[in-house]
């Protein structure tokens, strides 16, 4: 009896010894998918740490960053959370999140700009995970069948014109414009104010440089592209429109390179650079989104460690393969032979923009610099106020947002 | 076996009763439902009134005092907001009583199949509201939904309509999407109270040459009036406090023309985390529901004093 309570008492410490050992990292994951990429190495991480699970939380993105937020201000937070690094300083600044620790090599491998979206007053708070600019696809049946040549705009006026054409000599709209209440019509809108020489925000002096010229233009344009575009596009946010191109309604629309691998095989598509507008040359917006560590999970170095996974070179390029991204790094920076994008015209469209493309702002009121614009691309949409109201509004609500 | 009979003969003792205050015992018995109540309405109610006095936000709080119901008095936003709230209730309202009103007559016909017809009218309460409003984004999908599809068709437009993303469009689709909700409801519980008119008084004006809309106006009506006046009210409280409808929807757009009062607390406090603001606006929409349930309270005794326990 005594021998039989002994084994009890020590099976019975064993177990406690074993779950005090025992980790869980809670991983939020926006998207609302993990892709195999990350899996891999998510499983190679467990596989490396005894003892220690993860559990992986998959959320689509129009709850996933309010949900990371809200948990970290309840006093609950994640381990590490991906997600746009547009949320950063709102993390940072409300002290939630802790630095990221990147490697020497790998920040001197990232592309151009990078660092930039998540660094703020000289700390980077998040390990930047995935990279996109954008560019103009274009269904060259349509365009043909609406009789122009299917070659790249140059400018605006090109764009329109081809955009009229195929709106005015086929069933299909000649554009889809994204107008939202959603993240992604204020990006749709900085790939055109971008290509005019606009400004959202000073990155040097921190000044808000909205109110301008360049926006009054870009806003205008947006304007006239109505004209020529889908039906209602207050209702649709750029991932939709893919739809209206694979069903041949929409003659042409901006998206990232995952476009390519989203649109129909047998749509025979031009990829170009988002055309210039009057005062600015091509240019696109330039979009990351990072892995954060969270404070007070209880398990920061662990969660540091995932993320330094996450973010070799190998499992970024894996990733930067699998969906389909903008190069992240410059690979051969890291001793990869032909990565996937040398010499290849696809990419070039997309890399090329790099170097003159925009950030994605950062302000600590992410959500209310969001309202700024749609409530600025709606009003131009619904035809509700002037561009010159419009963009004074702006103007006014950034200063308030800043 | 003596052993046995004796102890089962014997008297048995008087136990001492215990002497417990009245009083003290009726607060014992409904001590747990006022603990109960206490957690889960008061202490969040008084949580939500001091947050609503602070700047609460992710990185903390700070008292402010009646700042923030000093924002809402001067905000012209938020009084078109309080404006497009109780005009969007007033017609979906109307609407549901309107329809549950003629819904509810037709049932109570003396036609066949009718316990079939019964049950046909329940599904829009029945499914989950989210999955409803899914199927209603697919038919207010202009390119791909069956009403722009329909109305292509037949010729009454000329392309494709987006329900959704023009505001007055969206702000009428959302009302007819809630009236879809709210119609099961109020037919059944008009039915219900039609079913209980006695059928002697219909007899009686029959014989006396009534007509149906006579009988309709004269009977029915004021029979079921204290129901219609319940369902009224009721009614006015659920669309007030409808979130998932106008969310799913156009999640209060385009350019806020269906943003309503719960939509603009919710976009607040939790869209952009500013807790103490949205607190204010949540405390706003409790004194409005506070004042709906003292008029319902105060009507419903008026018609039970008039109408009887009915």
């Amino acid at each position: 009896m005594k021998a039989r309570t002994l084994a009890l008492a020590a099976a019975l410490l064993g177990s406690s010894a074993l779950s005090a050992g025992a980790q869980e990292l809670h991983f939020i994951m926006c998207g609302g998918e993990v892709r195999e990429a990350d899996q891999a190495v998510v499983d190679a991480f467990i596989a490396e740490n005894d003892g220690v699970t993860v559990n992986l939380e998959a959320v689509p993105w129009g709850t996933c960053q309010d949900k990371s937020l809200t948990l970290a201000a309840a006093g609950d937070p994640p381990s590490v959370a991906y997600m746009g690094s547009r949320t950063l300083r709102q993390l940072a600044n409300n002290d939630l999140i802790v630095p990221a620790e990147i490697s020497a090599e790998s920040e001197s491998a990232y592309q151009p700009g990078i660092l930039n979206t998540v660094t703020i007053e000289g700390t980077k708070w998040g390990y930047p995970r995935a990279f996109s600019t954008k560019a103009l696809y274009i269904n060259c049946d349509l365009a043909e069948e609406a009789g122009v040549s299917c070659e790249a705009p140059a400018t605006w006026d090109d764009m329109y014109a081809m955009a009229s054409a195929i709106n005015d000599n086929t069933e299909a709209a000649g554009v889809g414009l994204a107008g939202k209440d959603f993240d992604n019509t204020m990006h749709q809108f900085l790939n055109y104010l971008y290509s005019n020489g606009g400004v959202v925000i000073d990155t040097a002096t921190g000044e808000n440089k909205l109110d301008s010229d360049q926006t009054r233009e870009a806003l205008e344009f947006y304007g006239k592209l109505v004209s020529v575009a889908q039906d209602g596009p207050t209702a649709w946010e750029r991932d939709q429109l893919k739809d209206l191109f694979n069903d041949g309604k929409i003659g042409m629309y901006i998206q990232g390179p995952w476009g390519r691998g989203q649109h129909n095989e047998d749509i025979n598509q031009l990829v170009v650079p988002v055309p210039a507008g009057p005062s600015g040359d091509s240019g696109t917006i330039l979009i990351t989104d990072s892995i954060a560590v969270f404070k007070g999970s209880g398990h920061e170095e662990l969660a540091h460690e995932l993320a330094q996974m996450l973010t070799t070179g190998e499992s970024q390029y894996a990733l930067d393969t699998e969906w389909g991204l903008t190069p992240i790094f410059q690979y051969e920076k890291l001793g990869f032979e032909n990565p996937y994008y040398v010499d290849d015209p696809f990419w070039e469209v997309f890399t090329g923009g790099i170097a003159a493309g925009g950030p994605e702002p950062l302000v600590e009121d992410f959500k209310s610099l969001q309202s700024v614009f749609t409530n600025m691309v709606q009003g131009i949409i619904l035809e509700d106020d002037s561009v010159e109201n419009l963009v004074t509004i702006a103007g006014e609500e950034l200063d308030d947002a800043l | 076996m003596a052993e046995l009979t004796a102890d089962i003969t014997a008297t048995p003792k008087k136990r001492p009763r215990l002497k417990v205050n009245e009083s003290v015992f009726a607060w014992l018995l409904i001590a747990p439902a006022m603990i109960f109540i206490g957690v889960i309405v008061a202490w969040p109610l008084v949580e939500t009134v001091r947050l609503s006095f602070t700047n609460a936000n992710l990185g903390g709080e700070e008292w402010v005092g009646l700042e923030n119901y000093r924002e809402l008095a001067d905000s012209r936003r938020f009084h078109q907001t309080i404006g497009r709230t109780f005009t969007w209730m007033f017609f979906s309202v109307c609407l549901k009583l309107v329809l549950g009103l003629i819904g509810a007559t037709l049932l109570n016909a003396k036609v066949p199949g009718k316990a079939l017809f019964r049950v046909l009218v329940m599904p829009p309460w029945v499914i989950p509201i989210a999955i409803g409003m899914i199927g209603w984004l697919w038919l207010y999908n202009g390119h791909f939904g069956i009403l722009s599809g329909t109305a292509m068709r037949l010729g009454i437009i000329d392309g494709p309509f987006e329900f959704l993303a023009y505001k007055n469009s969206a702000y009428w689709s959302t009302v007819v999407a809630d009236v879809w909700v709210g119609v099961p409801m109020v037919t059944l519980f008009f039915l219900a109270a039609m079913q209980g008119v006695p059928t002697d008084l219909y007899e009686a004006a029959y014989v006396d040459g009534a007509s149906r809309w006579y009988r309709f106006r004269r009977i029915t009506i004021p029979q079921i009036f204290p129901v219609i006046v319940s369902m009224m009210l009721l009614s006015a409280i659920f669309t007030f406090n409808s979130f998932e409808i106008i969310w799913i929807l156009t999640e209060g757009g385009p350019r806020s023309a269906t943003t309503t009062l719960i939509i603009d607390t919710y976009k607040t406090a939790i869209g952009n985390f500013k807790f103490g603001e949205g607190a204010a606006r949540a405390v706003v929409i409790v004194i409005l529901l506070s004042l709906f349930s003292l008029t319902y309270l105060f009507i419903l005794n008026r018609l039970n004093k008039r109408f009887g326990s009915k």
